[in-house]
């Protein structure tokens, strides 16, 4: 086997390992979208209810942001990988299957870092949510909203104003842990690097660029992330 | 206003020994008020009288600790919760009639990510289902009647304060409310801007509609309203027509109220 050289890792040629880092790419920003996601859907739920909670309900918003912040990100994953394995290892021996069932490193990674970055976007969405002026959602209530038609047409594009800012660097954190997901054998980008580095002698050349491609994402997003928040501070005087 | 038609039209707006309490601090201690279709009440006291709070008793943005209100002969159903706090029964029924009550903030409370024709189409088009283009040609009316039709598409940060209250009042308008409540409407206002939403306030009330005014403006109340109602400490301490209290009012502390 020959050695390839720096064109040979990139191009997408026969021996290139191009399409491979780029499906490692594509992994990576699907991992770090679903986490992105799942975490959205969870800072809503906590922000709501560390805002208009009950006791009990504050309460268990307080305890998740509490721990999630003091345990490892890493720790988080391999919490989710080896007990969401057991859990399925569990129900195969209960249909006959032996040994040891895998519990998909995506869905394990995902959800990992969806409850991490769900714990940041609670702080987020509940810090912008205090900046809306309470007047214009007392004026939608006046008018007769129903608690879900407020929510959509007003709240969430209100705090979202607020929000975005906070929210980009959120998603930052997001795609650089989505990194650690490689732990549970989900071949994202960094992965893939680490394949490509071990089954050849240029592993600085493989790291640099992963480096490089994780650099062009976060650029491009954080591009989208200028525009869209563009889009939701309409209406707000500068200067 | 005609009075006599005030006197004998229906009741479009009925207040029953209201209480609200806010902690400890009893606010309204029994009052009771009824406005007839076309009324023009303003609501007069100084502040922390409870003027404010008895308005927003009226759409349920406060919620009584006792006491009735009607709207259009309809009774607010209210219930006790289990930690002893009043609720509404039916949140349905309140935003129902929360949508038939137009209401006008003292900061105006524009949706500030809305230009003002979607300020104004909003509630119409996603509350009563009305069809846009409709609600746009109405809303479009509103805003010429309120002198604004060319600051349509401008966001409300970027108009001065009597134009945004101008803006708010087309927003409660577009609803095609049964009564309209305006809680201090000149009261954010730089003094050289309140004649401007005066004005608008005055040509509602001389089309007839129904208007409960919580005001500081002397001469609105005089001028335009058909009847004043004197808020002190809670309840209600001096009413009637303002031709009457203005002259020759038996209460000496609405006798002082108006000299200051």
């Amino acid at each position: 086997m020959t050695e390839p050289g720096f064109l040979d890792i990139i191009s997408f040629g026969a021996d290139g390992w191009g399409p491979a880092l780029a499906a490692g790419a594509w992994m990576t920003i699907l991992i770090a979208i679903a986490g992105f996601a799942i975490g959205g859907l969870i800072g809503t739920f906590g922000a709501w209810a560390k805002i208009s909670g009950g006791p009990v309900v504050r309460g268990c918003a307080e305890a998740y942001t509490t721990v999630l912040r003091g345990i490892p990100d890493l720790l988080v994953i391999y919490l989710f990988y080896f007990g969401g394995s057991a859990v399925v290892t569990a129900i195969g021996q209960l249909y006959g299957a032996e040994g040891f069932v895998s519990f998909p490193g995506f869905i394990a990674g995902a959800l990992a870092v969806g409850i991490t970055s769900g714990a940041q976007q609670t702080e987020v969405y509940r810090g912008a949510f205090r900046a809306v002026h309470p007047g214009e959602l007392e004026a939608a209530t006046a008018c007769g909203m129903g608690r879900f038609l407020k929510f959509r047409r007003i709240t969430v594009p209100l705090t979202l104003r607020h929000a975005l800012p906070g929210l980009g660097n959120v998603w930052q954190v997001v795609l650089k842990e989505s990194a650690l997901v490689s732990v549970t054998g989900v071949v994202e980008l960094l992965r893939q690097a680490q394949i490509g580095a071990g089954s050849t002698s240029r592993p600085f050349d493989f790291f640099f660029i992963a480096a490089m491609i994780y650099l062009a994402i976060s650029t491009v997003s954080g591009l989208i992330l200028q525009v869209t928040e563009r889009r939701f501070s309409r209406g707000v005087r500068r200067g | 206003m005609n009075m006599s038609a005030a006197v004998t039209a229906p009741v479009a707006i009925r207040v029953h020994d209201l209480h609200k309490s806010f902690g400890p601090v009893e606010v309204l201690k029994g009052v009771s008020l009824d406005a007839r279709e076309g009324e023009v009440i303003s609501i007069l006291g100084s502040s922390g009288s409870g003027k404010s709070t008895l308005l927003r008793c009226i759409n349920m943005l406060e919620v009584p600790n006792s006491g009735t209100i009607e709207v259009a002969g309809e009774a607010i159903r209210l219930k006790t919760s289990g930690d002893g706090r009043s609720r509404p029964a039916d949140q349905k029924q309140v935003d129902r009639i929360r949508s038939e009550l137009g209401m006008v903030f003292q900061s105006f409370n524009l949706w500030s990510h809305k230009t003002v024709l979607e300020n104004v189409i909003e509630a119409p088009v996603h509350v009563l289902k009305r069809p846009r283009a409709e609600a746009i040609e109405e809303a479009e009316a509103l805003l010429a009647k309120v002198g604004i039709a060319d600051k349509r598409n401008h966001y409300p940060s970027h108009l001065s304060g009597g134009q945004q209250q101008r803006a708010a009042i087309a927003r409660a308008l577009a609803m095609r409310p049964k009564a309209m409540l305006f809680d201090e409407p000149t009261s954010a206002l730089d003094p050289e801007l309140v004649g401007e939403v005066l004005r608008v306030m005055r040509g509602l009330a001389e089309e007839g509609r129904t208007m409960l005014v919580v005001t500081h403006e002397m001469g609105f109340a005089r001028d335009v309203s058909s009847r004043v109602v004197f808020v002190h400490k809670g309840t209600i301490e001096e009413e009637g027509p303002p031709h009457e209290v203005f002259t020759r009012s038996k209460s000496e502390r609405f006798r002082q109220f108006i000299k200051s």
